[in-house]
């Protein structure tokens, strides 16, 4: 069963083509990797599929079509995500960022906050409670009431996972979970990763340009390069792509190493 | 003890306050200038608490609160004003008859001010920062010229001569212009005054209000996590809205007022002073609006009265090319400067003067 269906996905910013006729499948409980160059359009998928911009084509969610839906519907829908640069509630306290996702599943509305109900007091307590737990997991808890910003850059960056994992997501998006890791912690992020998808039985996709925890994480890979497809496959497969070996690389083509040596001869 | 007694008990205590309030203002306050600042301050605490819901909390920038407050006012205005009427115009305005005037006149001026804040919250989904207070500066001048510049002696079946029917650029003063019905005694206002802060302080420490604020310092993470934008926005500005016009309500039916609303009340210094109100306290604070709303209020009739003195009116007449009333902008403007420079987030910033529910802490008693 697949937890994400994309079908000839596409999206235009104006004249450029950010995204073009992209389709792949996520399996349900994988871990599954985009990759790509720089620019190559993997935010812009991740964009897509949280429903920050519309789009060609269609995407799907278990049975759930997301077009024309907007992110906090597809929040609702059990979607989580975490961001490229770390977007966190600032000047709200780690606790807080993290019951903020929770304001979904609240049973008592802003009448009962409002009479300070028994129920507005008993969904408080039982909303902290699940929060100091997600907050245990991720070695968070004994900062809960320092505000966010507070934090180092390693522990906002775990901060941002624990408040999408507090939406109980039925698929985790991870925009460049590494980024700024060294090798070290990009090995435990490796473990968390899987640790994360079996605990909760989640699907996990994630955008990363470390390729140790591509390789090392992914179950299965999509290559994007200036938008399109250009591999899919298991990392074994993907490691040896020609193609995908180009596009890092960048390896010259013979068109354009014949059309920069033109270039080269007619300016002197 | 149980927490419901203890919360039966803190209600009582507070409308006994309430009540006192209301007999016991005239007696220690004799002096009716000196009423009236009290009872203004109180309907500026409303007015400045009202606002932060948008401009502190929400964090958009509106600076059109006078229409809310205006609408309210006439709309209270009108409505207490003709029951009154129907009540064969007493003139004693007393407090038992108050029961029956103030409670429809605040709901009505509350009503119609939610209608106008749901609309004026529509462009806030599209428009942030200066596009959106100009939007807000925008509606609260239409409401206030088109009142201003409507005449109750155009012809009949105009536009003009319909909105005439609330005074015009001379104002509203009842049915037949006998005065509008002023019921607003310390009861309503310190009632009002009380009930606003608690209102507001369970709206900053609720679920409701930790999702707002978390709108207001990043919306796409905010809508990543399910917070919708469109609702709680459009929510905040109507409670805003609401919170406004209930304040227009208690300001024109203020025991010791002037039995009049003009349209020149709700022009774009008072939206300034509401805004003054809630910086000067600290955005998003309820202690800093309270005090912010006293402050302000207090601050104005102070330099009111400085003018009145004989030395000030003596250096009037010795130099009548300084404008004092500019000087007193540039004076007003210096002090806003210095604590911007000192205190940029205000005087309480986002804090409490007593420590509230960050999150859970707080159990039912």
């Amino acid at each position: 069963m697949a937890a994400l269906d994309l079908k000839h996905v596409s999206k235009r910013f104006g004249g450029l083509k950010a995204v073009s006729e992209v389709s792949f499948t996520v399996p349900e409980r994988s871990i599954f990797g985009l990759i790509g160059p720089n620019g190559a359009g993997k935010t812009t998928v991740f964009n897509l599929v949280t429903g920050v911009y519309d789009f060609e084509g269609s995407i799907t969610f278990g049975d759930t079509s997301l077009r024309g839906k907007k992110p906090a519907q597809i929040a609702r829908l059990g979607i989580g995500r975490t961001f490229q640069n770390i977007r966190l509630f600032q000047s709200l306290t780690v606790l807080e960022n993290v019951l903020v996702a929770c304001e979904k599943r609240r049973r008592a509305h802003l009448g009962a906050a409002l009479l300070r109900s028994p129920l507005f007091f008993r969904d408080e307590a039982d909303m902290a409670e699940q929060a100091m737990k997600l907050l245990a997991i991720f070695k968070l808890e004994h900062m809960a009431d320092e505000i966010s910003t507070s934090l180092s850059y390693g522990n906002q960056r775990r901060l941002e996972i624990a408040r999408a994992m507090m939406l109980k997501p039925k698929m985790l998006l991870l925009d460049e979970p590494a980024a700024g890791m060294n090798y070290g912690e990009a090995e435990g992020l490796k473990e968390q990763i899987r640790w994360l998808r079996d605990e909760f039985e989640i699907t996990v996709v994630l955008v990363e340009h470390n390729m140790q925890v591509v390789m090392g994480v992914c179950e299965d890979i999509h290559v994007l390069d200036h938008g399109e497809t250009i591999a899919h496959g298991p990392p074994d497969k993907i490691k040896k792509d020609p193609k995908v070996l180009a596009a890092y690389l960048g390896e010259e083509t013979e068109e354009e190493a014949q059309s920069e040596a033109a270039a080269g001869e007619a300016s002197p | 003890m149980p927490s419901w007694i203890k919360r039966g008990a803190l209600a009582l205590a507070l409308v006994a306050v309430a009540v006192a309030a209301e007999f016991a203002m005239p007696v220690i306050i004799p002096d009716t200038a000196w009423r009236v600042l009290v009872q203004q301050a109180l309907v500026a605490v409303v007015i400045a608490l009202s606002l932060n819901v948008i401009n502190g909390m929400a964090g958009q920038f509106s600076i059109g609160h006078a229409g809310f407050v205006g609408i309210g006012a006439y709309t209270s205005a009108v409505v207490a004003s003709h029951m009154h009427a129907r009540l064969g115009s007493p003139t004693d305005y007393s407090f038992a008859h108050s029961f029956m005037i103030v409670p429809p006149a605040i709901i009505a001026a509350g009503l119609v001010a939610a209608v106008f804040g749901f609309l004026l919250g529509l462009p806030s989904l599209r428009l942030k920062g200066d596009y959106l207070a100009i939007v807000t500066l925008g509606f609260a001048e239409i409401f206030r010229l088109l009142i201003a510049t409507s005449s109750p002696g155009a012809p009949e079946g105009t536009l003009s001569h319909t909105i005439g029917q609330l005074g015009g650029q001379q104002g509203y003063g009842g049915p037949e212009d006998r005065g509008i019905a002023q019921y607003a005694g310390g009861f309503w206002l310190v009632g009002g005054a009380i009930t606003a802060i608690i209102i507001a302080w369970r709206l900053k420490f609720s679920g409701w209000g930790r999702a707002l604020r978390a709108l207001r310092e990043n919306e796409v993470a905010a809508a990543a996590v399910g917070v919708d934008p469109t609702s709680y926005k459009v929510t905040s500005f109507v409670i805003s809205a609401i919170g406004g016009g209930i304040a227009g309500a208690l300001l024109a039916g203020m025991r010791d007022g002037t039995p009049t609303v003009q349209p020149d009340q709700f022009n774009f210094f008072f939206s300034f002073d509401a805004i003054t109100m809630v910086i000067l306290g600290g955005s998003g604070s309820v202690s800093g609006a309270v005090l912010g709303g006293i402050f302000v209020t207090v601050t104005n009739r102070i330099i009111e009265q400085l003018q009145r003195l004989d030395s000030v009116e003596a250096f009037r007449i010795a130099h009548p090319d300084v404008d004092l009333n500019a000087l007193r902008m540039v004076v007003y403007a210096a002090v806003l400067v210095a604590l911007m420079v000192m205190r940029p987030s205000g005087v309480f910033g986002e804090r409490e003067i007593i420590k509230g529910r960050r999150g859970p802490a707080e159990k039912p008693a």
